[in-house]
């Protein structure tokens, strides 16, 4: 049968690596055995364009027809029937015998910055069809959604509207270096910093100052975004996607429709899932309703902005296929043709009927939660957007005053649960705002696409190829479409995923298993709260207290007290503000009295205040040949007791003159990002690899040292440390399981009178 | 003259009794037909101690008066028992303060200069200062301490003198300064049949490299019971080695002997026999059970460590070892030795709040199950009081709880027995390693931790008892604590019985030891 329509014909593809891209292609190759392809693919990185079509060979959409021809024969066809041409749009030179160029080149995201979204979308389909020579019959790939936010019936005509592509274009590229020059204004750059520092003013001004411009670049984007989104709705878009689609179709216009210079505009709606071809089910990755229908059987969309009455304008990827091909077949006689490939006129998939489908699938196969069974699809009420906006805003501003409350408690482990579960609820929010943002205006569509073209077109199909090469929306049969084919191919992968993990975001704990046994790695550890429970408020008191009478201890407490908002405050700051101000308490103190006096109690006290977990660790990495280090901002002498554990110890020294201290440091404590450097610098000094190394330490103003290296380690940490920790899937530890107490070694250790006075 | 210790057999008279469970205590009835060994009742201590202590030194056994030993320019070391003795500790002056005092001033009459006292601690912890002055009394300790008055430390090299083999090849190291001296005078006090002899001095000065001849999973499953000399290998052992060292140095030990008197007059209830339990008594049970179970366990645990025992003195007797020991032994099986006719199916203990190794401590669970399986199941002579495949039943509510100090090597054998809780299998895979670790190493020199290796010992002093039973549950244990050392949990005695019966039986044959104070079953 002179099934090929094509037959003998050239065709150009572009976007051959997009979804409907390789459709087109499989389908070219299986079904059009006369026609000879070029496609258009852009080198990425080290893959050239050869690469990429030889990787596109084995995805899914190319199984059956591998499966068919076997691997070697289909790279044999696709070697005498498929022209690769390496380039951009505009840099290459085409070939000059095309019969038919089909433009599926297109941004995948609804929101990318302005500029992005016009050099693909506008300036893109501009080089292309001015690089085309000869005249082939252009297909050139829309969308339905370009007729923008408009209600009642939409035709299949050129779009209404007096936009002028050119300005916008130039004005969305020079977007670009009106928002870098705006986000380099001192206000603007204070605010990042501001941001930043009280985040990370604990962790050094490095971080902050990375973060700051990490801030920056944000912003860049986001405005970027709100650029385009806001510009397309105040031209009656409603997203930057659908607004540069539609200066496409109209540089499309003025470019190419000529007469001899055929053009056809094919738009399709919500491309979805394959009904048959190359199998039922196929798709690549998630489209726009996937993000949503999988989030909804996760249980994580509770309700959502949309009107029940509304068409969700689903089509089957192969029916948009079909009608592309026989589009391209059928170049229009005068002037350019416009044809919806669209289920809404014909067979309307309301959003309530798609919600009562989606909702019955998720009750008889309910996405399994890991090892706490299965997970229950939430009930949908249609509220109305107002309501499920008024929901959403009070829903964000909860979550951001408790994870205010939560940071400012003392961390424990009870506050860093409620951290992670707050962190899932936060998680959700993000992803119903982002959906509500993005999705909301297609949700509450009050307007039909009319497809009379199309079935004009479906019409004139020869019977028996109407069957295999069709595109009547009215074959669809949504429930078995959706319970049988969509659902179960979109939640595969995620269905797998749930078997094999628990909660979403599970903190990892440490594994037992035994360190890789090697000389050129570090194990760093800090001092105060990973290794001992106390701090260096706590030996300063041990060593006031076991010198002096009870009868001063009153005194001495209260001296520590009337200080406290003081030190808190430069803790607050910069911990090695506090370290400074803290030890100027030990001016006048003799050295060899306060070594005396480590010797005798203080020592004990600290292994009172030692977690066995922490020396089990330091003496784990030494067996297996690690050096240890030992970083603290403590005094040396108060950690000679455990300096034995180390190969390496670290600490403050104390200025001495004549035997007695002074108060002053003989050089700045290693506090946050010093520490970091130190460690750098040792690491290379002594041929270490800091990303084989570990770190372990407790506190926020750690991080630069635990980012240093490879196996960062978190022991009983605050609670700025345990959410970055829980985001960054580090190992988190809880020891001192059988760690004295204060009580008790206040009542030990320097209760005994006779020990403190022993010589 | 006390009245002798009996056996109970529990009829419907009889009240419910007393039982002890780690830091508490409750009264609990058994059922009928149990028989309940009973301590005899606590003898009168010596009025005039200071005399007993004095006439034994001038008329030792098989030695000559101790002024006769000492003259001008020798090296004479005194060394006493350590902290683990005795339990609780006794109310100052402690028995030995009294015996060094006397020692100290006949040296001084005879003019020695060069004396050293040493703590027999052996792989315990070092006793601190205030520990130490509490043991041998002020007035030594300020003329002493820290120079001339010390623990003993294992693990010096310099400090340590190899004095040679025995006959079966075991290698003896002791105190060097005790070794090098011209007599070693020991302290002693022996608290149940096991303590002094030829251990005294074998044991308490030894190091690692001499203990392990007899401290390991052979020897103690051989020992049977350890509180019976002439059965034990344990004491053969330190019989050969007090031969090698009584072959170099002269040793004149003084050993003393306690009654049964362990506890306070406020606690007086816990040694009286139940069924004679006056007013008075009941009224302070109640009194002292309701606030000990409001009290939080921290606070529980102060109290009961500071509590002092009354403990009168039995029995001084001093000169040669060997001499001496057959009289001391004498002495402890008249407070604690209770005829027992045959073995039962099901053997009950109820396991105080302390035992040797916990002192001003936490009894972790590595020693509950030593003081269990250890100690208190071996407190026989002649057999076991529970047969072999039989069940035995413990009281103590064994928490996951540890010293960070005195027990770090703890912390990690029991890690360990997620892997294994035979003994055999600990002692050749990881022994070696926990005693040589230097970490631990360095703690026990220098702070107050307990020898690496001694978690192992504690565990091989339950070796016997986990061969000889075929279950072991204990009632109010913690599960998963209880689960890790390999035995079973029970809420209720009844529970227990109803875990025991697929062993023994639905009726078992039931003996509940009834102790503290001490006993010594004598089973027939």
């Amino acid at each position: 049968m002179s099934a090929d329509e094509l037959a003998g014909s050239h065709v150009l593809l572009t976007g051959a690596t997009g979804f409907l891209g390789q459709a087109t292609l499989e389908r070219l190759l299986s079904s059009y055995p006369d026609t000879h392809v070029s496609v258009l693919i852009r080198p990425r990185g080290e893959r050239t364009a050869t690469d990429r079509l030889s990787a596109l060979l084995r995805k899914n959409v190319f199984r059956p027809l591998s499966e068919r021809l076997g691997a070697e024969k289909l790279t044999r066809l696709v070697r005498e029937r498929v022209t690769v041409i390496e380039g951009d749009l505009g840099s290459v030179t085409l070939p000059a015998d095309l019969d038919v160029v089909i433009h599926g080149a297109s941004t995948v995201s609804f929101d990318p910055p302005v500029d992005e979204a016009f050099r693909t979308n506008v300036s893109g389909v501009a080089a292309l069809y001015q690089a085309l020579t000869g005249s082939p019959h252009i297909v050139h790939i829309s969308t339905a959604y370009v007729a923008g936010t408009r209600k009642g019936v939409v035709a299949e005509v050129a779009l209404d509207h007096g936009v002028d592509w050119r300005l916008e274009l130039e004005m969305a590229l020079a977007a670009r270096l009106d928002v870098e020059r705006d986000s380099r204004r001192p206000e603007v750059l204070r605010r990042a910093l501001a941001q930043a520092g009280e985040q990370h003013a604990k962790a050094g001004p490095q971080s902050t100052a990375t973060d700051a411009e990490r801030l920056r670049t944000e912003w860049v984007t986001r405005r970027l975004v709100d650029y385009g989104r806001t510009r397309a709705r105040s031209l009656g878009w409603p997203d930057v996607y659908t607004f540069t689609k539609a200066l496409g179709e109209r540089v499309a216009e003025t470019l190419w429709a000529q007469p001899g210079r055929p053009l056809s505009v094919v738009r399709p709606a919500i491309v979805e899932s394959a009904l048959r071809h190359p199998y039922p089910g196929w798709i690549d990755g998630f489209k726009m309703a996937d993000p949503l229908i999988i989030s909804f059987g996760r249980g994580l969309l509770r309700e959502f902005p949309g009107l029940p009455d509304s068409v969700l304008d689903v089509i089957p990827v192969d029916l948009v296929i079909n009608a592309i091909l026989a589009t391209a077949a059928r170049p229009p006689a005068t002037g350019p043709a416009y044809l919806h490939v669209s289920s809404g006129a014909t067979n309307p998939l309301t959003f309530q009927n798609m919600y009562v489908l989606c909702r019955a699938y998720f009750d008889n196969h309910p996405i399994p939660d890991g090892d706490r069974g299965h997970i229950a699809p939430p009930t949908w009420r249609f509220p109305g957007s107002q309501q499920v906006e008024l929901r959403l805003r009070a829903g964000e501003r909860a979550a951001a005053l408790a994870e205010r409350a939560l940071l400012a408690l003392p961390p424990s482990k009870r506050s860093q649960d409620w951290l992670t579960s707050l962190g899932r609820q936060q998680q959700e929010l993000v992803q119903l705002r982002e959906y509500a943002d993005l999705y909301g205006v297609y949700a509450r569509a009050e307007v039909i696409y009319d497809d009379s073209r199309l079935r004009e077109l479906h019409a004139a199909l020869p019977p028996q190829r109407a069957l295999e090469h069709g595109f009547d929306p009215t074959v669809i049969d949504w429930r078995a479409y959706l319970q049988d084919v969509h659902c179960p191919s979109i939640t595969a992968t995620v269905r797998r995923a749930g078997q094999r993990r628990g909660s979403s975001s599970k903190v990892r704990s440490p594994s037992p298993r035994s360190l890789p046994e090697r000389t050129d790695v570090a194990a760093v550890f800090d001092l105060e709260g990973t290794i001992v429970n106390s701090n260096v408020v706590e030996s300063y008191l041990w060593a006031r207290l076991a010198t002096m009478p009870r009868s001063g201890w009153l005194r001495e407490l209260a001296d520590l007290a009337r200080c406290a908002p003081q030190y808190l405050s430069a803790e607050r700051h910069d911990r090695g503000e506090l370290l400074r101000a803290f030890l100027r308490r030990y001016a006048g103190a003799r050295v060899d009295e306060l070594r005396a006096l480590v010797t005798d109690v203080l020592g004990d006290a600290l292994l009172h205040r030692v977690m066995p977990e922490a020396t089990r660790q330091i003496r784990r990495h030494r067996a297996a040949g690690h050096r240890t280090v030992l970083i603290t901002g403590a005094v040396d002498l108060h950690v000679e007791p455990l300096s034995v554990l180390f190969d390496e110890v670290v600490a403050s020294r104390m200025h001495a003159k004549d035997g007695v201290l002074t108060g002053f440091l003989e050089t700045p404590p290693l506090v946050d990002e010093a520490r970091a450097a130190w460690l750098r610098h040792y690491a290379q000094a002594n041929g270490l690899h800091l990303d084989r190394s570990y770190a372990y330490a407790d506190s926020y103003s750690d991080r630069p040292l635990l980012e240093a290296v490879g196996h960062p380690q978190v022991v009983n940490p605050d609670s700025q440390l345990f959410r970055h920790a829980r985001r960054r899937r580090w190992v988190v530890h809880r020891w001192g399981a059988h760690t004295g107490g204060l009580l008790e070694v206040l009542l030990d250790v320097t209760g005994a009178d006779c020990r403190a006075a022993p010589r | 003259m006390g009245r002798p210790g009996f056996m109970l057999d529990v009829d419907e008279r009889t009240p419910p009794l007393l039982m002890h469970e780690g830091e508490g205590f409750r009264l609990e009835r058994l059922p009928l037909g149990s028989r309940v060994i009973y301590p005899p009742e606590s003898l009168p201590g010596i009025v005039d101690l200071e005399g007993a202590i004095h006439h034994a030194l001038l008329h030792p056994h098989g030695s000559d008066p101790l002024p006769q030993l000492l003259r001008r320019g020798m090296r004479l070391t005194i060394v006493f028992d350590d902290l683990s003795l005795p339990l609780p500790q006794m109310r100052t002056p402690d028995v030995r303060q009294r015996v060094i005092e006397q020692v100290l001033e006949l040296a001084a009459a005879a003019g020695v200069d060069d004396v050293e006292l040493i703590a027999a601690n052996s792989l315990h912890r070092r006793m601190t200062p205030a520990e130490l002055k509490r043991t041998v009394g002020e007035r030594v300790f300020r003329a002493f301490h820290p120079d001339h008055l010390r623990n003993h430390d294992a693990e010096d090299p310099d400090d340590l003198a190899h004095l040679g083999t025995t006959p079966h090849g075991e290698d003896v190291e002791i105190n060097r300064r005790a070794a090098e001296s011209d007599l070693i005078v020991y302290v002693n006090i022996t608290l149940t049949a096991m303590n002094g002899g030829s251990k005294s001095v074998a044991v308490g000065l030894a190091s690692y490299a001499s203990l392990r001849h007899h401290h390991n999973v052979h020897t103690l499953r051989h020992s049977r019971s350890f509180n019976d000399p002439p059965h034990s290998a344990m004491h053969q052992s330190y019989d050969r080695m007090a031969d090698v060292i009584g072959g170099q140095v002269p040793v004149f030990t003084i050993e003393t002997t306690l009654n049964n008197e362990p506890f306070p007059t406020a606690l007086r209830f816990l040694t009286r026999r139940e069924w004679e339990w006056n007013l008075t008594d009941q009224a302070s049970y109640l009194a002292v059970k309701r606030s000990n179970d409001l009290a939080t366990g921290k606070l529980r645990r102060r109290i009961w460590q500071a509590t002092e025992a009354p403990y009168g003195v039995t029995g001084v007797h001093a000169g040669a070892p060997s001499q001496v020991h057959p009289h001391t032994l004498a002495a402890v099986h008249r407070q604690q030795l209770t005829e027992v006719q045959g073995q039962a199916d099901v053997a009950i203990f109820g396991l105080p709040y302390i035992c040797p190794y916990n002192v001003n401590s936490i009894m972790n669970p590595i020693l509950v199950m030593s003081l269990g399986l250890g100690y208190f199941f071996n407190l026989y002579r002649g057999k076991p009081i529970v047969r072999e495949g039989g069940v035995a039943i413990f009281y103590h509510p064994m928490p996951h709880e540890f010293h960070p100090v005195h027990h770090p090597s703890y912390i990690d054998f029991y890690d360990l027995l997620a892997e294994t809780t035979d003994p055999v299998m600990l002692e050749t895979k990881y022994e070696k390693q926990f005693a040589t670790d230097p970490w631990y190493t360095h703690l026990y020199r220098t702070s107050y931790a307990y020898h690496g290796v001694h978690p192992f010992y504690m565990w091989y002093w339950g070796a016997h008892a986990m061969q000889h039973l075929a279950d072991v549950i204990f009632v109010g244990g913690d599960r998963s604590t209880t689960a890790r050392l390999g035995f079973r949990a029970a809420s209720s005695l009844a529970d227990a019985l109803e875990l025991a019966r697929d062993t023994v039986g639905a009726n078992p044959e039931i003996s509940y030891l009834h102790a503290p104070p001490m006993v010594l079953a004598d089973v027939r």
